[in-house]
């Protein structure tokens, strides 16, 4: 049998918030009208991240050629670290015509003999979804002949979204993965930490204190991860969702299948950090484990408090403005709260009903949720009188015209600011962006139009 | 010359250095003014395509995609996509051009673009781009030929005044405004095609995210006919100019494999000489040709004692590897993304078409590397000298200026990598 999730299952994910309303398949997309990636890119998000693993793209040359090191998935697997690598069976005409799946298989043992990871991932692509190139026929073979796992997994970019593509990517971990191994010890505080892929470090700006706290994070799906964990994951005792919605189906099967309960959260800001690490405490259900969290929360909350005291005078009374998608549209705008910002307006444009909720509770009543940024942004900056503008690199320009601060709020790809010291990260770099010069001087008017 | 090696029992690429040919179609259609590229495919390809573009230039760029679905994929024959897109296209902006380019998916199932654009009732080109076959710059010479062909008017007279320039993929923005300038202080009127010096070259105004801004425009594409004089430069631009010439019995042309380095940069200026009868050069060119012989003398002593590795597209291996042998640099190895007749042409002792994992592999043979922003990694992990060059590089800022071309390029260009060379030998002592 194919180990090909159904589609039409899980786009009609009943943990999701619209689906309990009016019944909707997820909007296919627009031709000429869409931004965004497709469902490979969300599977290679969800999964790249182990690094003990390699990953092996079946398809032509754009699908890992233009991808591959371009996301900061930290580790500290100690051996060759193969999320910097990119594989890639780079399909040609020929292989479209008689089928590339001898290459496949080649590619594969090449791979063993060269790296031996400790799993092999095979994603199919649009094309070799097509010309019917059966990987998991291949990837069982694999794994019998190489005695490591070998997940097919089955998200060419013409099924969906990015964010489906995830979803496919969860769903190749439970069925090849996770529960395939037993852990060696179990603990009662055993979590799964699910959708924190560890981008420029994020993870660990929050895992020491896990540790601190006894809490153990037996796998993650999968920032820093290891397949030997994932496999594990089934004996957790609560699934952690950290800042992604695509991965909700994994963990509700992983609860009808195995039990575990799940919480969902963000690291991001201090409220958010707190209140993370406190639900988790909760859900484990250990009265002192509860007590060491809040004594451990309050601890942490003071330290970054009296380190923030540096940057109060230069947020206080800043307005900002904040333009960018998904759980970033009410995390970020908190994480500018807790600095000292009002948060003037945030666009929700590209954002789910759950998280313009979430941006409205932190925005409250006289915050403008933007749904057409692009032409509201420049209006409001002038309204509200903001003093900063946080946003992806297209909307610099609004910035200068208005003479405002800018900062790109993508450089969260390369410097981390989740947990509490990311915060710092953040607060640093905001400063740097307000006592920059450079977004009043090069609007400055050139000596032949004055 | 070199010891080519063209095929590979390799049934994979590692760490690829290879781009598609769709990702190269794209890029030559933001060379066109106001232009909206329209990637035909999934819509990751254009989301990738995006993204990589944006890293590298730091500037918005204009693509759409026709988002091809699984069920769309079996049912339609591009008619619908492509239709509909231009349609949605046009209710937001009104492009002076779609870009129509195709991915993998729909030439697997052999979509009829032809047959779809004479469908569309806008102003289109369109060209075949499956990225199984080719790479980065055969998408971009494709693209200028088929901006050739289903554009420029025939013509029967000519313009001696009027010079079209054909830039390879590899060339930066600042390097085709250098070539342009150069040839238009002899009193020509140039025009290149496809032309980033004018939209991708990292200029601050209002832009108009949504279209490419700046490049040549589609009247001035139309109107190529009647140029007198045609230079191409790159192997890969040779067709483009074929079909350039079918447009006109009275058009000549003139090819440079590359212009880097004293010789190419020479060669150059003694065809424009001649063509025009002028009995000199601007006193900047010529205190840049001082500069550059300067520059080969200055860097000859560290250039001479390295062995460099160096790793790009074949048309940019050609001019690199030979700027850098002039001045005695000891090119070891040469890695091709994809085939070309370039490469027998390249000044290195070994030419490979490979990946980087074959860079790895032959680490014994060289110091330094010149090269796009992957070799990095291989550059830290080997302990050898790095001059990022080529795509991607998002490393770097500035990448739409970096200029080796020419005589004042040239000498940019060995500073820089004897200087690197120089620094790789005090980490490593």
């Amino acid at each position: 049998m194919s180990s090909k999730p159904k589609i039409k299952d899980l786009l009609d994910e009943s943990a999701c918030e619209h689906n309990k309303k009016k019944k909707q398949a997820c909007n296919a997309p627009k031709p000429g009208a869409t931004t965004g990636g497709c469902a490979f890119e969300g599977a290679q998000i969800s999964l790249f991240p182990y690094a003990d693993a390699a990953h092996l793209v079946h398809g032509p040359i754009t699908c890992l050629g233009s991808s591959w090191e371009t996301r900061a998935t930290k580790t500290t697997w100690p051996g060759r670290d193969l999320t910097r690598m990119g594989f890639t069976t780079d399909v040609s005409l020929n292989d479209v015509i008689f089928s590339g799946e001898e290459k496949l298989v080649k590619a594969i043992d090449d791979i063993m003999a060269r790296y031996s990871p400790e799993a092999v991932f095979v994603y199919s692509t649009c094309v070799t979804a097509m010309i019917g190139d059966d990987i998991d026929l291949i990837c069982r073979q694999a794994a019998a002949k190489h005695g490591v796992p070998m997940v097919p997994v089955h998200a060419p970019g013409f099924v969906g979204s990015k964010n489906l593509g995830s979803r496919l990517g969860g769903e190749a971990a439970l069925r090849h993965l996770i529960g395939t191994l037993e852990p060696e010890t179990t603990t009662p505080f055993d979590i799964n930490l699910i959708g924190e892929y560890n981008v420029t470090g994020d993870m660990w700006q929050y895992k020491h204190l896990l540790d601190k706290l006894g809490i153990r994070v037996l796998a993650t799906l999968s920032g820093d991860g290891r397949i030997k964990d994932i496999r594990c994951a089934h004996r957790a005792k609560l699934n952690v969702i950290v800042c992604a919605k695509s991965l909700v189906s994994l963990t509700r099967k992983m609860h009808e299948q195995y039990g575990i309960p799940s919480v969902s959260l963000s690291f991001y800001g201090k409220r958010d950090t707190s209140k993370g690490l406190l639900a988790i405490a909760a859900a484990l259900g250990d009265p002192g484990l509860v007590a060491r969290t809040e004594k451990l929360v309050a601890h942490e909350e003071a330290r970054l408090e009296e380190r923030l005291k540096l940057y109060r005078d230069v947020f206080v009374d800043k307005k900002a403005v904040l333009n960018t998608g998904g759980n970033k549209t009410w995390s970020i705008a908190a994480a500018l709260q807790d600095l000292g910002f009002e948060v003037v307006a945030t666009a929700v444009k590209k954002a789910t009903e759950d998280d313009r909720a979430r941006a409205r509770e932190y925005l409250g009543e006289k915050g403008v949720l933007m749904m057409n940024p692009g032409v509201e942004q420049a209006r409001l900056i002038d309204e509200k009188g903001a003093h900063l503008l946080l946003a992806g690199g297209r909307s610099l320009y609004t910035a200068i015209k208005k003479g405002i601060a800018f900062a790109d709020v993508n450089q969260e790809k390369k410097k981390s600011y989740g947990g509490y010291d990311g915060l710092l990260n953040l607060a640093e770099d905001l400063k740097n962006a307000l006592e920059n010069p450079v977004f009043k001087l090069v609007a400055r008017r050139a000596p032949w139009q004055k | 010359m070199a010891e080519v090696t063209r095929k590979r029992d390799k049934p994979l690429q590692v760490n690829p250095v290879k781009l598609s040919q769709p990702m190269g179609a794209t890029l030559a259609f933001l060379g066109v003014d106001r232009c909206m590229p329209l990637m035909h495919g999934a819509q990751g390809c254009t989301s990738f395509t995006k993204v990589f573009f944006t890293r590298h230039f730091c500037e918005p760029i204009a693509i759409q995609t026709t988002a091809v679905t699984d069920a769309l994929a079996v049912l339609d024959g591009g008619d619908y996509s492509i239709v509909e897109s231009v349609k949605n296209i046009c209710k937001k902006v009104s492009p002076s051009l779609i870009g129509l380019h195709t991915t993998g998916l729909p030439e697997t199932k052999g979509d009829d673009l032809r047959g779809v654009a004479s469908k569309v009732g806008y102003p289109l080109v369109y060209v075949n781009t499956p990225d199984y076959e080719g790479g980065f710059e055969s998408g971009w010479a494709l693209t200028c030929k088929a901006l050739i062909e289903q554009l420029v008017a025939p013509a029967a007279t000519v313009n001696d005044n009027k010079l079209v320039l054909l830039p390879h993929v590899s060339l930066t923005p600042i390097e085709v405004e250098n070539i342009k300038e150069l040839i238009e202080s002899f009193g020509f009127n140039v025009l290149a095609l496809p032309d980033l010096s004018t939209s991708l070259d990292g200029h601050l105004g209002e832009k108009q995210a949504a279209l490419s801004s700046g490049g040549i425009s589609v009247e001035e594409i139309k109107s190529l006919g009647d140029a007198g004089l045609v230079i191409s430069v790159g192997e890969s631009m040779r067709e483009s100019a074929r079909v350039l010439l079918q447009k006109n019995a009275g058009m000549r042309h003139h090819h440079f494999s590359h212009l880097q380095g004293l010789e190419a940069s020479d060669s150059l200026v003694e065809l424009l000489l001649d063509e025009t009868g002028f009995n000199g050069v601007t006193p900047k060119v010529e205190r840049w040709r001082q500069r550059l012989q300067d520059a080969m003398l200055d860097s000859h002593f560290s250039l001479g004692q390295t062995r460099i590795l160096v790793v790009g597209e074949p048309d940019q291996l050609a001019g690199t590897c030979k700027i850098l042998h002039d001045a005695g640099g000891r090119v070891t190895l040469a890695i091709s993304s994809v085939d070309s007749p370039q490469l027998e042409k390249i000044r290195a002792k070994r030419v490979l078409v490979g990946d980087l994992e074959d860079a790895e592999a032959a680490a014994d043979e060289y110091d330094l590397i010149v090269g796009n922003c992957h070799c990095q990694a291989l550059a830290h992990r080997l302990r050898k000298g790095l001059v990022l060059r080529g795509f991607p590089n998002w490393e770097e800022v500035g990448n739409p200026l970096k200029n080796d071309l020419l005589y004042e390029g040239g000498a940019y260009f060995l500073y820089e990598t004897a200087n690197a060379a120089e620094e790789m030998r005090r980490k490593t002592v």
